[in-house]
């Protein structure tokens, strides 16, 4: 039964055709994509905040029509390759959440914090291409976003089992559907061709110690999410204490101690962040 | 000069022993943008076809001796004559039974009753079309040789001031070697859209990309912008192609392998090469060739510098 749940949801996981946002970045991207003199870096900083945008472009330049699937996961690449007018013809044709988009403000906070929060792990680890754990930390929660559009019903069902079971949403989901959103980032990564540290990073955050290929990734990510989780910028959906891996700081190679100068280092790009408002 | 689409007189057959659609056809445009030599048999045609190509051939169904299936089918199949743009003349009865497309190569058909116009819109879009599929790289998609000559000569005829820049890939065949063809390719296609991207994003410019093909590019640009649009082609292709490597080499920037003599050797990662020839004010080229051959000249310092890098002609301008 479980796996029948789970080959359905898969299904109407990856037929996902509209995946809409919110209307704050896309009207700011809109207006610079009418603008022939806008540069690509503009584009890309304000792509970068919005974790729907960056996954549409990532996952056009990585399919297998641009000839090069799985190399490519920064935003700023992904533009270049793609074009202006590829560019322009994936902004004009997304759509606004047209409800859920209180629900979705708070998730789209917390990917963008987890995005810096990445960011800044990474570079306190000394690992290189930092941005690429940005992507990974923007796209953690992707999973969510999907299936709060293609299954709301089920989206709700676990919405309601963390409100009166006190659940963490990750527990929550495996308490309904038998798995998390983990589990749907590593469908959505794996059938968009995504690069491997990225897709690591959104399906093994929640146990970074099981990440195959790119354990660095997902144990940033993993650290990001829980940073942002201290700080109370937007939500993932719950309002539980996030648990901090010892394993994930052991992998690179971090102390406790050196939390102290990454979160300083992190309330410090929040607050540049943190008064844009995303709807 | 008469109007034409064309950059030189085609020659044009046709096999009908309809005079009335002959009387048709070679009225539809002046001798000097097309030529039709008429055959009224089809079998006698087919050495003067495969002797002397033209560039254009239109065989009626009605022929007495083979059908224009089979016409079609004995240019089609053999790949030297393939490219020639062919279009069956039917009679609308013809259409009664179906058509098995894929085994009757043509590129188009007429049905009768003709009227002139239309066809002659047909036709033309119907070589141009041709022409195109032809010239396309088969990996890019970029135009190829036959195309990037024809700009070249374009330019050089309307005495334009132009820039015309040969960009290679260093350690390409080290890389191919190492990860194989269709690793090369993912990097050919790299390279393309990095080149394609960074000439469009000069907003109304009149550019021009080709693909010479393997590792081979050309970009035409307007002289006073070329340098700025070299400097954003190397240092966007130096950022994307480390993660075209493996991490391990990614890392130790460098692929290490072992040569037909057992010798290990290490080659750096991946670099472009640009070579730029101008055509301007006094020093105007006078043919495409005279730029390729300066253009290898400049080349081979540029392949001096491991590295990306550009250079520019600097012969008095």
């Amino acid at each position: 039964m479980e796996e029948d749940l789970k080959t359905s949801v898969k299904g109407q996981i990856l037929s996902i055709k509209d995946l809409p946002t919110l209307p704050k970045v896309l009207d700011e991207v809109s207006r610079l994509v009418q603008d022939p003199n806008a540069n690509t870096d503009e584009i890309a900083k304000i792509i970068s905040r919005d974790q729907v945008l960056s996954a549409k472009v990532l996952k056009m330049v990585n399919s297998p029509v641009y000839g090069f699937p799985g190399r490519i996961g920064t935003v700023q690449h992904a533009l270049v390759l793609l074009g202006f007018n590829v560019v322009r013809g994936i902004i004009i044709s997304t759509s606004v959440f047209d409800m859920m988009i209180k629900a979705m403000e708070g998730l789209w906070e917390h990917s963008l914090g987890c995005a810096l929060a990445a960011n800044v792990v990474a570079r306190a680890a000394g690992l290189a291409d930092p941005e690429e754990y940005s992507v990974a930390g923007l796209l953690h929660d992707l999973g969510k976003v999907v299936a709060a559009v293609q299954m709301p019903e089920l989206h709700e069902a676990v919405s309601q089992a963390v409100r009166e079971q006190d659940l963490r949403w990750f527990e929550a989901e495996r308490a309904v559907m038998g798995f998390g959103h983990d589990r749907i980032n590593a469908w959505l990564a794996r059938h968009w061709n995504l690069p491997g540290n990225i897709r690591e990073g959104m399906s093994h955050h929640h146990s970074p110690e099981t990440a195959q290929l790119y354990p660095e990734t997902a144990a940033a990510v993993h650290i990001g999410d829980w940073i942002v989780r201290i700080y109370e910028y937007g939500t993932g959906g719950d309002d539980q204490a996030a648990v901090l891996s010892k394993k994930a700081l052991d992998m690179l190679k971090l102390k406790l101690s050196d939390m102290d100068r990454i979160l300083d280092e992190f309330a410090g790009q929040l607050a540049e962040v943190s008064d844009l408002d995303m709807a | 000069m008469a109007e034409t689409p064309f950059s030189r007189r085609q020659n044009a057959f046709l096999l009908s022993p309809d005079p009335d659609l002959a009387k048709l056809l070679t009225g539809l445009w002046p001798d000097e943008v097309m030529r039709f030599t008429v055959f009224e048999r089809g079998r006698r045609a087919i050495e003067h076809l495969f002797n002397d190509p033209p560039d254009l051939l239109v065989v009626d169904n009605r022929l007495p001796d083979i059908s224009g299936a089979e016409v079609a089918t004995l240019v089609k199949s053999e790949n030297v004559y393939r490219q020639l743009p062919v279009i069956l003349v039917l009679d609308g009865s013809d259409l009664d039974h179906s058509w098995d497309w894929d085994q009757v190569e043509v590129d188009d058909f007429l049905v009768r009753p003709l009227r002139g116009e239309e066809a002659r819109a047909r036709v033309n879009l119907t070589m141009l079309r041709a022409m195109r599929a032809l010239d396309a790289n088969p990996l890019s998609k970029l135009p190829g040789n036959t195309s990037i000559i024809q700009r070249i000569q374009q330019c050089i005829d309307r005495n334009e001031d132009f820039a015309l820049a040969y960009c290679d890939l260093d350690y390409f065949k080290s890389f191919n070697d190492k990860y194989g063809f269709s690793r090369g390719d993912e990097v050919l296609m790299m390279t393309a859209r990095v080149i394609v991207n960074t000439i469009r994003a000069f907003a109304g410019v009149r550019s021009f990309v080709g693909h010479v093909g393997g590792d081979d590019f050309v970009f035409i640009m307007p002289p006073d912008l070329v340098e700025e649009a070299c400097r954003r082609v190397v240092q966007t292709f130096d950022s994307i192609v480390p993660h075209f490597y493996d991490a391990e080499d990614r890392t130790r920037g460098s692929i290490v392998s072992v040569d037909r003599q057992g010798e290990t050797r290490t080659f750096p990662l991946m670099a472009v090469s640009i070579a730029v020839v101008f055509s301007t004010g006094a020093r105007r080229l006078s043919h495409a060739g005279e730029a390729a051959s300066i253009a290898m000249g400049l080349k081979k310092k540029a392949k001096e510098n491991p590295k990306s890098c550009y250079v520019l002609d600097q012969r008095e301008r």
